[in-house]
């Protein structure tokens, strides 16, 4: 072995290596793997069913019956003044435009507005919410040098406050939106409130934690100057922590605004007066197939205005000092 | 998008943040007026603050066994809700491995990263033509196949199948992939144009080939970042396959949707907390990971 070679060996050795992460790979493989040959498994019969694997069976789906059911949609999606007739662009244009203005536009406007709404207040819900889930700034004496004056008391209290706004801001984003507005059109009534509040609830949960994680990645020496200079809390966050945040939580803002947009349709398929609700209109009618797709449609093209609404404000934002 | 080909930097102090603060509120205004949102109708009257109250206090005891007469034969309550976080699991894992790997192999055709710079060395006139037409559009529809992937919410996808030809679960899974697989095409593209071309022009300037300068130059740089992201869908597909079970799937939200149906807030809970505790730990388990892989 040359020696070139064997410095290249000695190097591989030397590599670092993290159990964790291997260990890691390692059952994601065997997940992945096992995922795909066991398959779902019916909870109904918990441990009736032995250990029979049953995988996800394709030919359920890939076989002629349900073919034959997907030529007949791909049949039924035409528009119903075109069914018999031959395809016309007029004839097109004047169906979408009828589909429009029979509550078609009006539900886009209110997704848009839904999504909107929502975003705003989690934006808020965020910004009130990051300080407190911070570590760095949710202590007695943040950023401060001396830190031998502050008494156990104070100190659990702190503690407490990070890990009960934690736990909250953990609860907001572990459920779905899409669960969270099942809940709320239950409890608090069939108002557009409990679609807005769904979706911002689970987008507070998220941008409070994206926040909290950029004030604790803040560079300290700002700060640290400020507090040595005598600045109080609020002080200190306005003027060391706050710029940072708010640059970064609007990048976030707007990111999570496309998700807001899209999960606005989506949450009326529940019974919300927005694009959804159409879908869902039609989804159990029979025959209304042409209608369900142009509002799916439609939906796609929120989702892109919504998209392109974002990346105008993010640009604009990121060509700012 | 680096210094030199920004467009001028607006100096003012905070100008243009200032003005998107503002914009942002006047459109919250707006849309609060649109939708007639009065916050006096937060208030919820009696019978739903009965409701609230109920559910709320069912919070504090999950139940442990059927509220009402079980049906024949259905496993012990606890069992139900381990197995339908099982399942949950087992759809969140294919989901997300078919939308990783569909996603890596679109990527790789959405970025420039593997075709923007030319070769050292003499490069034939028929190659170096195909390079500026081929690529760019291989690039142009990459791009396009991947918005319109995303364009659709999983749920939607779920409904069109449903309606088309019935979801089966492999067919919940595509539901799943397909705008999945079009984000983490779009992330991991821009995530390899963001690498540092450090080592990949190392190597160019050694004479490796393009696909080399690509698998050993840029990749290994570009993994970790990859890894987190998908680690991080991988939790949202977790999400997804709760929320595929109001759709019929056997997942959590089916049996969440059957329980709230039929008033059984306890039951409900009981579900709701499998789905916290399954979230809670593959939220750490990958928290972790993507600290130590982004270290």
């Amino acid at each position: 072995m040359t020696d070139v070679a064997s410095q290249i060996m000695g190097l591989r050795r030397a590599r670092p290596r993290n159990r964790f992460v291997r260990v890691s790979v390692l059952l994601i493989a065997l997940l992945i793997a096992g995922a795909w040959v066991v398959g779902p498994r019916d909870p109904e019969r918990g441990f009736a069913d032995g250990a029979v694997m049953r995988g996800f069976q394709l030919q359920d789906t890939f076989n002629q019956r349900r073919l034959t059911n997907l030529q007949n949609f791909l049949q039924r999606i035409r528009p119903y003044p075109m069914r018999e007739s031959s395809w016309s662009w007029s004839e097109a244009a004047s169906w979408s435009v009828d589909l429009l203005r029979d509550g078609g536009g009006e539900a886009m406007v209110n997704t848009l507005a839904t999504a909107a709404a929502a975003i705003v207040l989690a934006g808020l819900a965020g910004l009130m919410l990051c300080w407190p889930a911070a570590r760095n700034f949710a202590c007695a004496q943040p950023f401060s040098h001396d830190v031998s004056q502050v008494r156990p008391s104070q100190r659990r209290f702190w503690s407490l406050l990070v890990v009960v706004t934690r736990a909250f801001l953990i609860l907001t984003r572990s459920i779905p939106e899409y669960i969270w507005a099942f809940l709320l059109w239950t409890l608090l009534g069939r108002s557009l409130w409990a679609a807005v509040l769904a979706l911002a609830l689970h987008n507070a949960g998220i941008l409070g934690k994206l926040g909290a994680e950029t004030v604790e990645n803040v560079d300290p020496s700002t700060p640290r100057a400020l507090r040595a200079l005598g600045a109080s809390r609020g002080q200190l966050a306005a003027i060391g922590l706050f710029p940072p945040l708010t640059s970064r939580l609007l990048l976030y803002f707007f990111y999570r605004w496309e998700t807001c947009v899209r999960e606005a349709t989506v949450l009326g398929l529940l019974g919300f007066a927005t694009l959804g609700k159409l879908i869902d209109d039609r989804r159990v009618s029979e025959g209304y197939d042409d209608e369900l797709v142009f509002f799916v449609l439609l939906g796609a093209v929120l989702v892109w205005v919504g998209d392109l609404l974002s990346a105008l404000a993010r640009g604009y934002l990121r060509r700012s000092a | 998008m680096n210094a030199a080909t920004a467009a001028p930097i607006d100096r003012r102090m905070g100008g243009r943040r200032r003005g998107v603060l503002i914009a942002i509120a006047l459109v919250g205004v707006w849309a609060g007026w649109r939708l007639q949102l009065n916050p006096a109708d937060l208030w919820p009257d009696a019978a739903h603050w009965r409701a609230i109250g109920r559910f709320f206090l069912a919070a504090l005891t999950p139940a442990w066994s059927y509220e009402t007469e079980a049906p024949l034969g259905a496993a012990p309550l606890p069992i139900k809700a381990v197995y339908a976080a099982l399942t949950t699991l087992i759809f969140a894992v294919a989901a997300a491995s078919l939308s990783t790997l569909l996603g890596l192999v679109l990527s790789f055709f959405a970025s420039t990263a593997w075709w923007a710079d030319d070769p050292v060395g003499a490069v034939g006139s028929v190659r170096r033509w195909l390079r500026k037409t081929l690529r760019p559009t291989i690039y142009v529809l990459a791009r396009s196949v991947i918005a319109l992937m995303r364009c659709t919410h999983e749920l939607i996808w779920a409904v069109l199948f449903l309606t088309a030809f019935g979801l089966t679960p492999i067919a919940a899974v595509i539901a799943i992939a397909i705008p999945y697989s079009g984000t983490l095409a779009k992330v991991f593209s821009e995530l390899i144009d963001e690498t540092p071309r450090g080592p990949s022009e190392a190597l160019r300037a050694s004479g490796a080939a393009p696909m080399t300068v690509f698998l050993f130059g840029l990749a290994p740089l570009a993994i970790p970042d990859l890894a987190a992201y998908a680690i991080y869908r991988f939790e949202c597909a977790l999400r997804a396959g709760a929320v595929l079970g109001f759709f019929g799937v056997t997942t959590l939200g089916y049996y969440i949707d059957g329980a709230f149906a039929m008033n059984h807030y306890r039951e409900v809970w009981t579900y709701l907390y499998a789905l916290l505790i399954l979230v809670a730990i593959v939220d750490w388990w990958s928290g972790a990971l993507r600290r130590r892989l982004t270290a």
